[in-house]
């Protein structure tokens, strides 16, 4: 018992609850108290005194600290629980949700979208052939154009042999080699020595494969060639320009093997007329 | 509700006893606390984080080993020590304004005396000063008896004699 007394009025058991000891010191203390309940019971007075006089040194927290701290401790509750003096309070809190209002317009601006471009796929397509039909168009107009100008520039090529007071026309009768119906038509222009054959006015008989006309002008009385040309079913109406030649006396066609000969075969001269 | 019912509920982790738990001690665990930390904001962040830190390791506390208001109040004056100590709440106090801490000293006296403790005065002056001062440094200022043995320049069998004393002395009052 002495020991008890002395362990009692070292003071130990002060500090002990004041938690001013080493953990082997607390460890001992708790020993002791549970071996002997004479020392549990100067303990619990010692923690009952000091109890009482935090109390009479109490301080009251300010009103919100009993929100603040409680709601903490709810919060590591972990779960929604209130306090009944705050229950009031939270449902004033409680604000209804209303269903957030469904918003189509990007649903419907994209469905229009999607429709415009198909639409407008279907448009570019359609105009794109219509255009490619109107380039079709155009090129046969062009090319008709083209054609209708060359006979236009051509006719009036034509009608300038007809209009030059130099052109001079000498119409070719027929030998007796030839029908009597036979003709042919020689322009001259004696100011370029051109010397033009009148294809439409060719009225010869047909040449074959193997035969064709020379046209020859008449030089101080020796036959200068002209050029060949043949008389074929196909309608000409061109002026076939032939060789040059400055001063003829006469012109002449004669039937010659094909290509042509150097000197006119006298016996097939088929038609000749005088400048 | 009792202590034995108290500590059984919150065992139990009911919520009710968070309740009562706060409404029977937190004026003492603030008293205690706002005698160590003089700042009121700190104090009262000191006991959020007493409450929270009782309510997480409860079951740690056993009445075996002595009453629960002797655990929390240790716990506060650990927590309140660590803060004061702490490298933050020094540099905290270093560029406080001294209108400020006039605030701070009028909130700190702004102490709720209940009508059961009208004693306090007897209770004073039945306390000799060194007998104050030393459960003062000791209780409120978290010294640990050897510093405060440094502090005041005493043997240590001394100071914890005085405190022994002066704990006799609050007991004899009580009873």
């Amino acid at each position: 018992m002495e020991d008890i007394k002395a362990y009692i009025e070292s003071g130990i058991l002060e500090l002990y609850v004041l938690g001013d000891v080493s953990p082997a010191e607390k460890l001992q203390v708790e020993e002791m108290a549970s071996k002997h309940p004479a020392i549990k019971a100067e303990l619990d007075d010692i923690e009952r005194s000091m109890e009482l006089y935090a109390g009479e040194n109490a301080i009251e927290p300010t009103e919100h600290m009993r929100d603040r701290i409680l709601n903490s401790l709810v919060v590591n509750l972990a779960d929604d629980a209130n306090f009944p003096t705050k229950k009031s309070h939270v449902k004033d809190n409680v604000v209804t949700l209303t269903p957030p209002k469904q918003n189509n317009f990007y649903k419907y601006a994209f469905a229009a979208c999607l429709a415009l471009l198909i639409a407008s796929v279907v448009v570019i397509v359609s105009i794109s052939n219509k255009l490619n039909d109107a380039n079709t168009q155009l090129l046969a107009l062009n090319s008709t154009n083209q054609h209708f100008t060359s006979t236009v520039k051509y006719m009036d090529h034509q009608l300038s042999i007809y209009r030059d007071p130099s052109v001079k026309f000498i119409k070719l009768n027929p030998t007796v080699h030839a029908p009597k119906t036979a003709s042919i038509t020689v322009a001259f222009n004696s100011e370029k020595k051109e010397v033009m054959l009148d294809m439409a006015n060719v009225k010869m008989p047909k040449t074959d494969k193997t035969h064709q006309y020379q046209l020859w002008a008449i030089v101080d009385k020796k036959p200068v060639s002209l050029g060949v040309f043949d008389k074929t079913d196909a309608d000409s109406i061109e002026m076939k320009e032939m060789g040059s030649v400055a001063s003829p006396q006469a012109f002449a066609v004669t039937l010659e093997p094909r290509g042509g000969s150097i000197n006119p075969t006298m016996d097939e001269m088929m038609v000749i007329g005088n400048y | 509700m009792s202590e034995e019912e108290l500590v059984s509920a919150l065992k139990n982790r009911e919520k009710i006893a968070v309740e009562a738990l706060y409404d029977m001690y937190s004026s003492s665990l603030y008293g205690v606390i706002s005698r160590i930390i003089i700042d009121t904001a700190t104090a009262e962040d000191v006991l959020q984080e007493t409450f929270v830190k009782i309510w997480h390791s409860f079951s740690s506390y056993s009445t075996d080993k002595g009453r629960l208001f002797t655990w929390m109040v240790n716990i506060a004056r650990h927590l309140a020590i660590d803060k004061l100590r702490s490298k933050d709440f020094k540099n905290q106090n270093k560029n406080q304004e001294l209108e400020n801490n006039v605030t701070f000293i009028d909130e700190q006296r702004n102490t709720v005396y209940k009508p059961e403790l009208l004693g306090i005065k007897d209770l004073v002056q039945t306390l000799k000063p060194e007998q104050k001062l030393i459960l003062e440094l000791v209780y409120f200022k978290g010294y640990t008896h050897v510093e405060a043995a440094d502090e005041l320049g005493i043997p240590l069998g001394t100071i914890k004699t005085r405190l022994r004393m002066a704990i006799l002395q609050l007991r004899k009052h009580f009873n």
